[in-house]
């Protein structure tokens, strides 16, 4: 079985069970292989039980490890859920299934953990090819941006970009489709 | 279900209007837009005979449609692959990623302008 990991917003992937237990994750990856409808925590994969590292302990660490939301101020979650076993299935926050990328751990990356917005790269294309207006070209130039903006972490910046491209796309298939051909037709119509 | 009808109606569109462009020669025929670009700055833009290579192409050649609009000769193997990893991003991520790579994009946005330019020049 090959695996895709996504770990503090770092995709990679595809790697075999042997080569995914030496990469030392954390409880706060996400992982996906063939079958599965969308990224699963990793610790919701019964074969991955201990092939990862429950976050806020290390791998040697004899105390029992914590969940890594409350990494930064543990007595004080310990004093509200005293917890002597240790539990590596269940992480504490729920786990929301509409959006399994989340930021729920312990800040890392938090603008990462997002999925890139679409970048509208093949709408871009279309429009090229298909519309008679170098609008496509634009939005050829904002694909580029959402991508290289999502990478520097700004996801704001990525987000408006990806914005930005799909109105050029937009913008490009109803001029050159809808009202071009009504342009074009304009004069024939009024010389005859 | 609404991604069903969704694509049942692209599949519909994409059937009329191939069925129009496969029996009707935009050549030939005065019902086909010509492009506003061309007929007011005199310039091909890098869409200009799409009509026409795609009419070529629904008919068998591709001579024709490489002659009447190369890039869009080689834009269709290309999007098919890349709406192929769109509606597949969760599943494969990767190949997503790799296709909408800014360097990827670059170097489209170079062969579009370059394609645009020589066009004109060359009068393809």
């Amino acid at each position: 079985m090959q695996y895709w990991i996504n770990h503090n917003g770092v995709q990679s992937g595809p790697v075999d069970l042997d080569a995914l237990k030496q990469m030392g994750l954390t409880s706060s990856a996400y992982v996906w292989h063939e079958g599965l409808a969308d990224w699963v925590k990793i610790t919701q994969l019964p074969e991955l039980q201990g092939a990862y590292i429950m976050e806020g302990s290390m791998p040697e660490d004899p105390v029992p490890p914590q969940p890594a939301l409350n990494q930064s101020e543990p007595e004080i979650v310990d004093s509200y859920q005293p917890q002597p076993q240790p539990q590596p299935a269940q992480p504490q926050q729920p786990v929301q299934p509409q959006q399994p990328i989340q930021p729920q751990y312990a800040g890392q990356q938090p603008a990462n953990a997002e999925p890139c917005p679409p970048t509208n790269l093949v709408w871009a294309i279309i429009s090229t090819v298909l519309c008679c207006l170098p609008a496509g070209i634009v939005a050829i130039v904002y694909a580029t941006q959402v991508t290289n903006k999502y990478r520097a972490g700004d996801i704001e910046g990525a987000k408006r970009a990806s914005e930005i491209g799909a109105w050029w796309c937009i913008a490009a298939i109803i001029l050159g489709i809808i009202l071009q051909p009504l342009v074009s037709l304009l004069p024939s119509m009024m010389g005859n | 279900m609404r991604r069903g009808l969704l694509i049942l109606l692209v599949v519909a569109l994409l059937l009329v209007f191939g069925l129009i462009y496969y029996s009707l020669d935009p050549s030939q025929s005065g019902l086909f837009p010509q492009c506003a670009i061309l007929k007011f700055t005199g310039y091909k833009c890098p869409g200009c005979g799409s009509q026409r290579a795609i009419h070529a192409l629904l008919n068998g050649d591709v001579a024709g449609a490489f002659r009447y609009n190369a890039l869009l000769l080689i834009a269709v193997p290309w999007i098919a692959v890349c709406l192929y990893a769109e509606s597949r991003r969760t599943r494969n991520p990767r190949l997503y990623a790799r296709l909408n790579a800014p360097l990827l994009a670059w170097m489209l946005f170079i062969v579009v302008v370059l394609w645009w330019l020589l066009r004109n020049i060359f009068n393809w």
